[in-house]
């Protein structure tokens, strides 16, 4: 970029400020966003963080007690707790490369002439456009051993997809991947189509191997756009709750949102709940900071 | 597909046709979004046309329901003026004071002795033995069986189960029983399976579908009013109960590892299994011919004995409890007292409700109106609950976490399982400041 | 690609179409499932083996619209004959069509109401979110914002935690103010979870669009307000098209907070369709039909915006 441009664009400068000032435009096109999303979330998180300290269950009366970081200490000190974690985790990492690998893998396919193609890729983006609950019912459905049609089609028998403590979290997985590898392909597919068509041509006069060309043009090309995706799915998979709870209730696929569910809600422990959701949120925090930093530092290759 | 289309769009005019849902009633009624709602829907409606008062049931999913509800009394919401709650939220709504103490309606109008005992005991009185009573006994319910009559009237089988276990086949009185023939019907090779029991441990039907076994076996959960819990729940008439309810599991068709009333009565309509356990609330879809092709051989039972002649069952069910924050609680009261006329709950159990009443549950007109009335009432006499106490969702927590590893999951023993039950229980207790 | 010259790309090009081609079947068998199943008698929707052929029937979706229970007795021979051919289907299968005691009227599902919140939530929360993160993206693409690594992730931020522990807080707040069971509290709701969304994508989208246009249109005499409408604006238009599509589709299918936050007056439909699954046993038809209906709106949506949505996505073309 000629620097100068960026001089041209600096707020301070009022070279070519006509009508308003830059300074003026940026305020007006970001403050509102900012402030808007900082109202909104700043009473939740404080109420949140207050309480964390305190047993407070919100189904009484009865006011809530300070108890400092005992809430935190027991959470970190419950084995059930830790599995939710390690099962979390694990689902991440299945979901997520599951939905990268198929996602991009449809994308490359795609990135070619195809006949049909805006039509097949609307096509492909059906499953994302389905609701959580109703697709969790309806693979619960197919899945079933006894009526369902994937044991049926695939001649597995009775093959228990759900009732397996080893598969269930798989099988949970699989229906994470089917609905959101579309997502993962449709911006894989807007990072494919903008490398420019000179560099295959140059890749190609070098008689260099599809797999050099891959690997030197086209994923670092592709990366930023790539993070983007993979950290907006990583984000909603660590959150994953009503798929997973209507699919299975396996202790094996006890997912963190499935537990803080039971506990804001079923059980009521305000306060505890409070402090698990802070855990969580540190986690996710400090992993989407990871991925920012890596998406940064791809942009800036 | 012309056809096709048309209908769809003659469907989505219909839609647009039908009576807007005019909000402007003076009283409403929250409930989950079942059969039973309807049927107080419309015996409201005839509230409506005597009073000019109208009462609307607003309803929403089981699995949502409990949620939606706290969350409302939590914020002091009057959006409901009555609610149809579960009697596990006895404890945590009226110790977090979202119900109207109900106590001198209920002793004006002598409810202790209208409604039946159990019912009493369990959908209105907080705490237990206190003579506080937070709703009105409305909807009954408890766990009952249904089976396939064709099977068990099988020549053929019945000459080879009688051939196997020397005794003859017919709806089981014993838990013993109940294995045996679970057993002997369970023929994976022929998709035929023994039995359909709950195992979802999402919520409270898992530990509901163990309760029948524990209360038959003659244990029970704790001492509800010292809240003892070791040397009840962990007894080893309770380990012989989740004993047996594990190897009703090993009985069951594949892939029944969380399932609640929907999948058990599909076991029945897929012509899956011998017997299912299910609440007797769900069993007049199982009547249905439309619903059931097996309609005419489904029969019903009520929950077997145990080992020592005990015969319990898990409860289900509700009462009426009118909500602190409404703001039409004169209203509702008189709502109420319509409710609880002899004539009001022999019409509710007309239309389809449970009626909590002893006259109409005992009059041999209620007895006789369903093939499974009988096993209805009888079962109402015999009903235990699991804890009401406010925290009561930490406690089905931890029989969740126990319980289902080791009769699904096969891990540990059942002395184990239950020892360790005992001891969280004893903590959430102890963390909540109960007998000790 | 363009030109396929070889034998051996030719081939390469055949056996990605015929991947594609079975990707696409995997990818909808299950959605084609639904649709069928919206369209059978409730007896075949878990057939084993399955039934794939069948005469179809409107029935389910005459069921998703009316309010039904358990028939417990049959009518008479006289009141069925004198029912309308809907009403008909609805007792054929098992059923009875609850009416209005007193006018006689059916009574509604509810669900008409609901894709109807749907549809004006959805709508008008997308709108916003889109303009808003438009601008916003803009903003921190062309100018120096102080700590705008940090701005941005306090966007994103606001995306992380999970609904479940925003929601009690969110109730309070919304009560005290009055904005639960309304349109304006969702479609407020709506705006901020998908706004973090938007501003991130909209910035991928504009940070392509090269500053010399706009530099051209200062030079010209353009405000930069005129610059931005009439030279970025139209450029970004693409990628604004795809990220409503996004936007459109969660807000559509949000279930969690449209359960919490709305009773009879705002609530949209994604909380009711699994509610069929009521009384004991589910109908998997009528579940089927509601899912399919509700599909179609996001589905023409989509569809009509494929041709923006394929080249918004290749905001990079201009770099050729």
């Amino acid at each position: 970029m000629p620097s100068e441009v960026m001089t041209r664009l600096d707020p301070k400068s009022h070279a070519a400020a006509k009508g308003m000032s830059d300074l003026s435009i940026r305020n007006l096109f970001i403050v509102p966003t900012i402030v808007f999303l900082i109202v909104f979330n700043i009473f939740p998180l404080l109420y949140s963080l207050g309480y964390s300290f305190t047993d407070f269950r919100a189904s009484t009366n009865a006011p809530a007690n300070f108890v400092g970081l005992q809430n935190y200490r027991e959470l970190l000190n419950d084995p059930f707790i830790w599995k939710n974690f390690s099962i979390t985790a694990k689902y991440v990492l299945i979901s997520v490369t599951g939905q990268v690998i198929v996602g991009f893998g449809l994308a490359m396919l795609l990135n070619r002439s195809i006949p049909a193609k805006g039509l097949i890729t609307t096509l492909l983006l059906l499953p994302m456009m389905l609701s959580m609950a109703v697709v969790g019912l309806f693979w619960k459905l197919l899945y079933d051993p006894n009526f369902g049609i994937i044991n049926y089609f695939l001649g597995l028998g009775k093959f228990e997809w759900l009732a397996d403590p080893d598969m269930a979290l798989y099988a949970i997985a699989i229906v994470d991947i089917w609905m959101w590898a579309p997502f993962v392909m449709l911006l894989s597919l807007a990072g494919l189509s903008a490398v420019p068509k000179h560099l295959y041509e140059a890749a190609e006069i070098d008689r260099a191997g599809s797999f050099y060309t891959f690997f030197r043009i086209t994923l670092p090309l592709v990366a930023p756009i790539l993070m983007i995706a993979i950290i907006f799915r990583t984000m909603e998979a660590f959150k994953t709750f009503d798929l997973a709870y209507v699919l299975s209730s396996q202790p094996n696929t006890e997912l963190i949102a499935i537990r803080l569910y039971k506990m804001a809600f079923q059980e009521w422990q305000t306060g505890m709940s409070s402090a698990f959701a802070y855990i969580v949120l540190i986690m996710v925090v400090a992993i989407t900071n990871i991925y920012v930093k890596y998406l940064n530092k791809v942009k800036a290759r | 597909m012309k056809k096709t289309m048309n209908g769809m769009l003659a469907g989505v005019a219909l839609g647009a046709l039908t009576a807007p849902a005019a909000w402007a009633e003076d009283l409403v009624i929250f409930w989950a979004e079942w059969d039973p709602a309807n049927y107080l829907q419309e015996l409201a409606n005839e509230y409506e046309e005597e009073t000019g008062i109208s009462v609307t049931v607003e309803t929403t999913p089981w699995a949502d329901f409990q949620t939606k509800a706290f969350t409302e009394f939590n914020a002091r919401g009057s959006a409901y003026d009555m609610i149809v709650g579960d009697s596990q939220w006895l404890g945590a709504a009226s110790e977090g004071g979202h119900y109207v103490d109900l106590t001198e309606f209920f002793d004006a109008n002598n409810l202790g002795e209208v409604m039946a005992p159990a019912t009493v005991k369990y959908y209105a009185e907080y705490p237990g033995n206190s003579g506080t009573y937070w709703a009105v006994p409305a909807e009954g319910d408890a766990v009952g069986w249904s089976y396939r009559k064709d099977w068990f009237e099988d020549p053929a089988e019945m000459t080879a189960f009688k051939e196997k276990y020397g005794y003859d086949l017919a709806p089981p009185a014993t838990w013993a029983q109940l294995t045996d023939i679970a057993e002997f019907f369970h023929r994976p090779d022929e998709n035929r399976y023994g039995i359909a029991i709950y195992t979802d441990n999402s919520y409270d039907a898992m530990v509901m579908g163990v309760e029948n076994a524990i209360f038959s076996y003659g244990a029970d959960l704790g001492n509800f009013e010292t809240y003892e819990v070791d040397g009840y729940v962990n007894s080893p008439k309770a380990v012989a109960a989740l004993e047996n309810y594990k190897k009703l599991y090993g009985y069951t068709p594949p892939g029944w590892a969380k399932t609640f009333f929907v999948e058990n009565n599909q076991a029945i309509t897929e012509g899956l299994v011998a017997m299912s356990m299910n609440y007797f609330a769900f069993f007049p879809a199982l009547l249905n011919e439309a619903t059931n092709p097996h309609a005419a051989n489904t029969g019903f039972f009520a929950n077997p004995a145990g080992p020592d002649g005990d015969q319990f069952a898990a409860l289900g069910g509700q009462g009426i409890s009118v909500v602190k924050y409404s703001e039409n609680q004169e209203e509702s009261m008189k709502f109420l007292e319509w409710f609880i006329k002899d004539e009001t709950q022999k019409r509710w159990a007309e239309l389809g409700g449970y009626t909590a009443s002893a006259a109409v549950l005992e009059s041999e007109e209620f007895r006789k109106a369903t093939p499974y009335n009988e096993a209805f009432y009888q079962t109402m006499f015999k009903v235990k609950d699991f804890w009401a106490v406010p925290e009561f969702a930490e406690l089905l927590t931890s029989a969740n976490q126990r319980l289902y590893p080791f009769i699904i999951g096969d891990q540990g023993s059942a002395q184990e399982t239950l020892d360790a039950l005992a001891a969280d229980w004893k903590e959430t207790f102890k963390k909540y400041g109960r007998g000790q | 690609m363009a030109g396929v010259r070889t034998p051996r790309e030719k081939w390469t090009n055949r056996t990605a179409i015929a991947a594609v081609f079975l990707a696409l079947i995997i990818m909808l068998t299950p959605i084609y499932w639904i649709t069928a199943t919206a369209f059978k008698p409730r007896n075949l929707a878990t057939t084993i083996p399955p039934t794939v052929f069948f005469t179809p029937e409107v029935s389910p979706f005459v069921k998703l619209f009316t309010k039904r229970s358990q028939l417990r007795e049959q009518p008479t021979q006289e009141e069925y004959e004198s029912a309308p051919w809907w009403e008909k289907m609805v007792v054929d299968g098992g059923e009875k069509v609850v009416r209005n005691r007193k006018t006689g009227e059916v009574r509604s599902s509810g669900y008409s109401d609901r894709f109807k919140n749907s549809l004006i939530v959805s709508i008008i929360s997308t709108v916003v979110a889109v303009c808003m993160g438009t601008l916003t993206a803009y903003g921190f693409s062309r100018f120096k914002v102080k700590g705008e690594d940090d701005w941005m992730f306090f966007i994103l931020s606001t995306r992380m935690l999970p609904p479940v522990v925003v929601a009690i807080p969110m109730f309070l707040m919304y009560r005290v103010v009055g904005l639960n069971d309304t349109h304006l509290g969702l479609i407020i709701l709506y705006t901020a979870f998908n706004l973090s969304f938007a501003v991130w994508i909209m910035k991928g989208f504009i940070d392509e669009i090269p500053k010399e246009y706009e530099e051209a249109a200062l030079v010209d005499g353009y405000t930069r307000m005129q610059a931005f409408f009439k030279v970025v604006l139209p450029e970004a238009l693409t990628g604004m098209a795809a990220t409503a599509v996004f936007c459109f589709i969660t807000a559509w299918n949000e279930y969690a907070f449209a359960l919490i936050m709305t009773n009879r007056n705002a609530q949209t439909a994604p909380p009711y369709i699994p509610s069929q699954v009521g009384s004991g046993l589910p109908d998997w038809t009528v579940i089927a039909a509601g899912t399919l209906l509700f599909l179609i709106p996001v589905a023409i949506f989509t569809f009509l915006l494929r041709n923006h949505l394929l080249r918004g996505m290749s905001f990079g073309a201009i770099r050729k």
